[in-house]
């Protein structure tokens, strides 16, 4: 094969280089594609960077050639000394970079396993190149598999499917008890960094009214303006138990502000209505034996990391899954590919040639039954041999081409031809 | 003849209904769960099929005779079942629908073929609609106790903080409850619609609207218990864990009474 795989990332390579890398990261930075397209060997090129990798995808005509014009293009890109470069690349060849860029693409790569965004962007290089016209026969095909594999691993696997982290696990638990967050109320008692996070994540599920309680007035205010909700003086927070349906507590408080007894007199109002308490303080805010009550659910901090801890386990068993479904896609590719062969697609030419003739034979074998033995011969080498003259010049320039490097186009063309 | 295979059909592709939906809580997957969907429909229409080729055969109304009357019980729990699965995707509650479902098939299969409909007193359109509206809501009260069943098992997995990839194919809390209250809020009115229409056949043919029959009682039975659960329900506020405990308790407790019924009590109410 003659395709090459140049990059970078979080893995390979410390923030700051991959920093002065990240040619697009930022919108409106410099297309390096043209730029590509222009080293000498490159015949299609494919250009991905995020903030966390930056690779070159090309089909090269010669591989060794190639490496070092790439190497040379990155080298200038970044402004970076040689040594310091060939620390952090990694190169990979042929059925390798298939399954590098089919592992990146299905989210196996990146820096949190299983994250969504990563498809997106490499749609997005991908149709970059096709608007820059780089992209040939095996990239057109090479991308629109990897989004095939991504998208297998995606639906066939629960590697995207259980959250990691804290404030997400939360929303996730919210979402398996009121269904929809829209609409809910939620009360947050302590303006701290944490509830803030968490107060996010919620509006961004489209919760209905949030209000804020914190000791210091000025800090729930401030809070609630940012978030368009209601600031609540500290000690009238019991008051709205009977109408929320979320509560986050993360105070500083050294013990429970909110004990069962509070919960279980806002209950006659709320009408038994499922409650949803979030404790992320350290020491805790909420005494436990709230959760004991009915359609009550409390949850801890440590409750909440158990989740977590037990969602990233189960990530990890998944990756194993979608492991096997790279390898498959892989040699699904690896098929598609050898089949472009110049020996392969002479075979099957042929192969077809002699199937028409065969056929049409026997199609013809009633009425050639009252012809005598010699002119039925005759007809035979006749047909046989119109169909050789034909292919002579296919086969000619096919076992030329294979002579160049560059046979593929060429291969695909007649395949697509001859239907083959 | 035409119906008994479409009724074997049917009772088959419930079984495999069944089977993958159990798969699908095995390798939790909700794709899994979404085949086993689209048999339960590919099921309902072979057994709609095989009550209309039974109704045109036998020329009277195909829910008469306790293996018609319970074939009808099961399809109208595939019927609701599916007909929620349009609102909500709730898609694992069929791994507790089906099974019931199939259990009620093979117990309706053993009268197959039998004669429909039998003592004369039982015959007539009035009848027909009786059973049809007091069945439509006992399975409406089925399909809530499964909601019910599901809604136990999820609370106490988030209870007790054991929030794995199972709870990740259950439908939401609130989904169960709102499919608890939909079915008790349907089923009640149809039961008292059914039990009406019965009390006044009954005037007919045995000429008074009340006996005092084993099933009469029962019936009166599972009436107060689904009353009382609604008013508590609509009134008191009930929701939540307390009415999926009581639909399934409730709903338990009738299908014990109605075997022992059976067994020991004669009844002058009985299909065949």
């Amino acid at each position: 094969m003659q395709l090459v795989l140049i990059g970078m990332n979080h893995k390979s390579a410390p923030l700051d280089i991959r920093e002065r890398l990240q040619l697009s990261c930022g919108e409106g930075a410099h297309q390096p594609l043209p730029e590509l397209m222009h080293l000498a060997e490159i015949r299609e090129a494919l250009y991905l960077s995020t903030c966390n990798r930056v690779e070159v995808l090309a089909r090269v005509a010669d591989g060794e050639g190639a490496i070092e014009g790439l190497k040379a293009f990155i080298y200038r890109q970044g402004n970076l000394s040689v040594a310091e470069l060939d620390r952090c690349l990694y190169i990979y060849r042929d059925l390798e970079a298939v399954r590098h860029l089919f592992r990146v693409t299905s989210s196996l790569d990146s820096m949190i396993m299983g994250e969504p965004q990563i498809l997106g962007q490499m749609k997005e290089a991908y149709r970059m190149a096709v608007d820059n016209r780089t992209t040939g026969i095996l990239l057109n095909r090479l991308s629109h598999h990897a989004f095939r594999a991504a998208k297998r691993v995606r639906t066939e696997t629960g590697i995207a499917g259980n959250a990691v982290s804290v404030s997400y696990a939360a929303v996730e638990l919210a979402k398996k008890i009121f269904g929809d967050l829209k609409g809910k109320t939620i009360l947050l008692i302590g303006a701290g960094e944490m509830s803030e996070l968490a107060a996010r994540h919620l509006i961004r599920q489209g919760v209905g009214s949030i209000h804020i309680a914190n000791r210091t007035y000025a800090r729930a205010e401030e809070m609630a303006a940012e978030f368009q909700g209601v600031p609540v003086a500290f000690d009238k927070f019991p008051e709205l138990l009977p109408e929320v349906d979320i509560v986050i507590a993360s105070t500083g408080a050294p013990g429970y502000i909110m004990n069962a007894e509070m919960v279980r007199s806002a209950f006659g109002r709320r009408r038994r209505r499922p409650l949803f308490l979030i404790d992320i303080a350290v020491p805790r805010d909420i005494d436990p034996a709230a959760g004991d009550i009915e359609n009550v659910y409390l949850y801890n901090i440590d409750h909440l990391q158990d989740v977590v801890d037990a969602n990233r386990e189960v990530r990890r068993a998944e990756a194993m899954k979608a492991e096997e479904i790279i390898a498959e896609e892989v040699a699904v590719f690896e098929k598609w590919y050898n089949a472009l062969d110049v020996v392969p697609t002479i075979v099957s030419l042929r192969g077809k040639m002699e199937g028409i003739v065969k056929g049409e034979l026997e199609r013809s074998s009633p009425w050639m039954k009252n012809l005598s033995e010699e002119e039925r011969n005759r007809i035979e080498i006749l047909v046989g041999s119109i169909v050789n003259k034909i292919l002579h010049d296919p086969m000619t320039g096919l076992k030329e081409e294979s002579g160049d490097k560059d046979a593929l186009p060429f291969v695909a063309v007649i395949r697509r031809l001859f239907n083959l | 003849m035409m119906g008994i295979v479409l009724f074997k059909t049917a009772l088959a592709v419930y079984l495999a209904c069944a089977v993958v939906y159990g798969a699908s809580l095995w390798v939790r997957r909700v794709l899994t769960a979404r085949f086993a969907t689209w048999l339960m429909l590919a099921a309902l229409v072979i057994h709609t099929l095989s009550f209309t080729s039974r109704w045109i055969t036998a020329g009277v109304s195909p829910v008469i005779g306790i293996h018609d009357a319970l074939s009808f019980f099961a399809w109208v729990m595939a019927a609701v079942y599916l007909a929620l699965q349009l609102k909500t995707k709730t898609r694992v509650l069929g791994a507790f629908i089906s099974p019931v479902i199939c259990l009620i098939m093979v117990v309706a299969s053993v009268e197959l073929g039998g004669v429909v409909g039998a003592p004369a007193a039982l015959q007539g359109s009035l009848v027909t609609l009786h059973v049809m509206l007091s069945v439509t809501g006992e399975a409406l009260f089925a399909v809530a106790s499964c909601a019910g069943l599901m809604y136990l098992i999820q609370d106490n997995m988030i209870k007790q903080k054991k929030a794995g990839s199972l709870i990740r194919l259950f439908p939401s809390l609130r989904d169960l409850d709102r499919i608890n209250h939909l079915c008790l809020s349907w089923g009640f009115p149809l039961l008292t619609l059914g039990i009406l229409a019965g009390s006044l056949w009954a005037r007919i043919v045995w000429g008074s609207h009340w006996q005092w029959d084993s099933k009469q009682v029962w019936t009166l039975l599972a009436w107060i218990s689904y009353g009382f659960l609604l008013h508590q329900r609509l009134v008191i506020g009930w929701q939540g864990r307390r009415a999926a405990l009581w639909s399934l308790v409730i709903f338990s407790l009738l299908v014990v009474l109605l075997i022992f019924g059976k067994v020991l009590l004669p009844s002058i109410h009985q299909f065949v």
